[in-house]
């Protein structure tokens, strides 16, 4: 009654009406929760698991080759910029030291009550024989010659030469140079001298006073050019030879000649000079 | 022990298409590598091992795939229902024939999961990037699928040997 054919055509519309009525009937009830749709997830995974897991083992032996790489070249990096920020520290740790250091003279200024003008030590005396430094600051500043310099830690030196913008500063610790000085607590007097060794010697100090080890020797400013009352120094020594009207005082200063960054010059001199004040 | 190897090279190709190939940005827009294995199963295996394997692959893939249940399987079924009957009259398994054979097939099982789409959803619109899709699919098939089949051809002449030696080594 069929041709085979017409069968044939009816019987792969049928199957394909069969297939999409499926399709949908699935489409609508989702059955992978099913026993064997668990089965089936369930032996796939394991596989998918292993291989996700080479992959990722993999990649990251990949990734950190290359990470490696990016270290090393980050490290070189890294070291450059450690060197540079070293620098940048040691520069920053200098200017933070300098920054107390003049917040101190700052201070120490504003204790003072003569006119002062901060300086900075650009050098030192070439020769060891001789203690001086070179300041920034010169006859355009209004330094003249003789003018006291002092640190909040005592007396410095005072100034011997000028040029416009520089002047130099015998220290005290200089064996030329001399400063009128007192011992604080019984109040004799001597002369402050430097010696060869970089100490002070207290000079001229009479037998009779009784100077201990400890006593603190302050400027008397007697000598027209340190203000009187800065402090010189310590007491190291003290030396009563048998014969003679003096005693040998040896003077540990408080002031750190080979730290000697800034200083102030004491511009109005002739006020410790006027007896009446 | 037909099947096994079958089901052996369908897990493989399954786990290489679902953690493999998606972090290799090459294959993003790769065809379903069990295609190939349908379409050598309906061209070179005998009817009932083929039947049985595409019922098996239908339902792994249904399975793991977000589709709707039952797309894979008619996909495959209906893959291998047309080269059952192309095979009457065209010898399909001619070299020359083989890149054309998988394009087709690519192309019909993307059809099949268009026109399931299509089926499902109201307002379906076929967007260039579906198109763009089953274009490198089906160029990926061209210029990859003969291979596959010629792999699948290898490893089944190969197994064969090897079982036949197994048990001639037994008996």
């Amino acid at each position: 009654m069929f041709s085979k054919k017409m069968v044939m055509i009816v019987g792969v519309i049928a199957m394909m009406a069969v297939n999409i009525i499926l399709l949908s009937v699935f489409n609508r009830r989702y059955i992978s929760y099913y026993r064997p749709g668990r089965i089936a997830v369930s032996v796939i995974a394991p596989f998918q698991k292993a291989s996700s897991n080479s992959i990722r083992f993999l990649r990251d032996i990949w990734h950190h080759y290359f990470l490696l790489v990016h270290i090393a070249e980050e490290n070189d990096a890294l070291k450059k910029a450690l060197d540079k920020s070293f620098e940048k520290n040691i520069r920053y740790k200098e200017i933070t030291l300098s920054n107390s250091r003049l917040r101190s003279l700052l201070n120490f200024k504003k204790t003072m009550t003569d006119p002062a003008l901060s300086a900075e030590v650009i050098g030192t005396d070439p020769s060891p024989w001789f203690k001086t430094i070179l300041i920034d600051k010169g006859k355009e500043d209004g330094v003249k010659r003789g003018m006291a310099v002092v640190v909040p830690k005592g007396i410095a030196g005072q100034i011997t030469e000028v040029s416009s913008h520089y002047s130099k500063v015998l220290l005290i610790i200089d064996p030329n140079s001399a400063v009128d000085a007192l011992v604080q607590n019984d109040r004799s007097r001597g002369i402050i001298k430097g010696d060869a060794a970089g100490a002070l010697i207290f000079k001229y100090v009479l037998r009779k006073h009784d100077i201990s080890v400890g006593d603190i020797v302050v400027s008397s400013g007697l000598d027209g050019v340190f203000p009187k009352g800065l402090v010189v120094g310590q007491v190291s020594g003290v030396f009563k030879p048998k014969a003679g009207i003096f005693q040998e005082v040896t003077v540990r200063p408080y002031v750190d000649f080979e730290k000697l960054e800034e200083v102030l010059v004491v511009l109005d001199q002739k006020k410790h000079f006027e007896p009446s004040r | 022990m037909k099947h096994f190897l079958n089901i052996c090279i369908g897990l493989f190709l399954i786990v290489i298409q679902t953690t493999v190939m998606p972090h290799i940005p090459v294959f993003e827009r790769f065809y379903d590598l069990l295609t190939p294995l349908v379409l050598y199963l309906s061209i070179f295996r005998p009817v009932r091992e083929g039947t049985v394997m595409i019922l098996v692959f239908g339902f792994l893939m249904d399975n793991i795939s977000g589709g709707p249940f039952g797309l894979y399987l008619t996909a495959y079924f209906w893959l291998f229902l047309s080269v059952r009957w192309a095979i009457t009259f065209l010898h399909v398994g001619d070299s020359f024939l083989l890149p054309f054979v998988v394009a087709v097939g690519v192309f019909m099982e993307n059809l099949i999961f268009i026109g399931a789409d299509a089926m499902f959803e109201q307002n379906l619109q076929i967007s260039q990037i579906m198109i763009n899709t089953v274009v490198v699919q089906v160029l990926w098939a061209v210029f990859t699928g003969p291979f596959f089949l010629m792999l699948f051809n290898y490893l089944h002449r190969r197994w064969d040997r090897w079982t036949k030696k197994m048990f001639a080594q037994k008996t």
